[in-house]
């Protein structure tokens, strides 16, 4: 699969903010228990985490959710930063965190913009009636590393490996490639797909609801884009026809 | 006292006891350096140094003779390791896969009754393992056993690229260091992929 390049279309209109992304996002990747008091030290891990905003005064509040999780950028600020090269680009287009490389500076974390990178700041623990449903192809971060969402590289690595032995092709959008976020999300808000296959689905949408030379004429946008990180994530805004009507593409 | 007449002098209780501390002290010194010493370069080799029987392989709790199977009845790895062509692990085989031969086969033989013992008993071998790559490397199988398979003619001729002759081995023991290093250059030599989530992820 090294001529893809994975990028992800979330669309916000269809969030729920019903969380289910971040359950199987923690499941699928061995990621931490967040206790309370995690949470109450600003410490929790969550590799995908969904946002929630309130709009409006009472009784007229609307909930607003969009789902942040690492925007895998093309011009990531996180990689040029760290001291080991824990972090680059591979040829898939994803921005990889190495593990075993990582000595725990930090410096990644407070460079990233969307505050995807997440510290173990402790030796992670489980109860015991819940080691056994660790994922035994996802490493078990320990204590002192930085970890970050991966786009579940272990289902693309085992799902091109079995395609490989049996000899058959891997379909775009196919369930046991995608993340676990997004073969979870009950609204399909989110897609997941290959940038380069042109006839994917995330190709696809981006050609229709991105702004090409200028003209603006689809929901689609980029998360913080003036910032210059080129993410591969794109977002669809929401529609909302009782929405103010705002300057926002002057 | 006459020039030239040089005694030395007598050394006082004292001095005999530093001196002898020192001298002792200078002793373990050297023996725990060397030992530390021979520590540090096995552990940059990755293997334990081939002397004093140090790489002898541990004791199984049943010495399974792999000459027997292997050398002298020509079995193929595949025959008990049977996930190693399928998935990550190779897989130790179950009790009961032995039991197909053993039930009949062995009689009189210690370690033969020790395996009849295990299976009657419903407990499972608690086998030493050899070969053991660290949490953070997802090492499988399978596509090293398809990748070379097509070289060496099937799976037989592959296994003994990483695990030496295992056929000839008493005890199994460990060949190569199987560290980072010892995978890139056999990827680089294959044109496997280098990236590093490969493996690690």
């Amino acid at each position: 699969m090294a001529d893809a390049k994975w990028g992800m279309v979330i669309d916000v209109d269809k969030c729920t903010g019903c969380q289910a992304c971040v359950v199987a996002c923690q499941s699928e990747n061995n990621v931490p228990i967040n206790t309370e008091d995690i949470f109450n030290q600003r410490r929790a891990i969550e590799w995908i985490r969904v946002e929630r905003y309130w709009e409006g005064e009472f009784p007229d509040v609307k909930a607003r959710f969009i789902p942040v999780l690492c925007q895998h950028c093309d011009d990531a600020p996180c990689e040029p930063v760290c001291p080991v090269f824990a972090t680059y680009h591979n040829n898939e287009g994803m921005n990889v965190q190495i593990y075993n490389r990582c000595i725990g500076t930090r410096f990644c974390a407070n460079n990233c913009p969307y505050h995807v990178r997440y510290f173990n700041f402790w030796e992670p623990e489980w109860p015991d009636t819940l080691t056994h449903q660790l994922n035994p192809d996802v490493t078990v971060r320990s204590r002192g590393i930085m970890e970050k969402c991966t786009f579940c590289v272990q289902r693309i690595r085992r799902t091109s490996r079995e395609a490989d032995r049996d000899g058959r092709e891997i379909e775009d959008g196919a369930r046991e490639l995608s993340p676990a976020c997004v073969n979870s999300c009950p609204t399909s808000a989110l897609v997941w797909g290959d940038f380069n296959n042109k006839n994917s689905k995330v190709s696809n949408l981006a050609e229709k609801e991105m702004s090409h030379n200028g003209s603006h004429h689809g929901r689609g946008y980029k998360m913080m884009e003036n910032l210059g990180t080129s993410p591969n994530v794109i977002y669809l805004k929401k529609i909302d026809k009782h929405a103010k009507e705002t300057v926002a593409h002057e | 006292m006459i020039p030239g007449d040089f005694q030395i002098r007598k050394p006082s209780r004292i001095q005999v006891l530093i001196l002898g501390i020192l001298g002792i002290g200078g002793l373990v010194g050297a023996v725990v350096g060397l030992v530390l010493g021979a520590f540090v370069i096995t552990a940059w080799l990755g293997l334990p140094l081939d002397v004093f029987g140090l790489n002898e392989g541990p004791e199984q709790p049943i010495a399974f003779p792999h000459t027997t199977h292997v050398k002298s009845l020509g079995m193929d790895c595949t025959f008990c390791h049977r996930n190693v062509t399928v998935g990550a692990a190779a897989s130790v085989p179950a009790v009961g896969l032995c039991m197909t031969c053993h039930k009949t086969i062995g009689d009189g033989n210690e370690e033969i009754s020790k395996l009849r013992d295990y299976h009657s008993s419903g407990l499972p071998i608690n086998w030493v393992r050899v070969h053991r790559v660290p949490d953070h490397v997802n090492f499988i199988h399978e596509p090293h056993i398809r990748h070379f398979g097509e070289k060496y003619g099937g799976p037989a001729g592959t296994c003994q690229l990483c695990h030496g002759d295992v056929g000839r081995m008493v005890k199994v023991k460990q060949v190569r260091s199987l560290k980072m290093g010892d995978c890139v250059d056999c990827h680089k030599a294959n044109d496997a992929p280098t990236d590093c989530t490969t493996c690690h992820y």
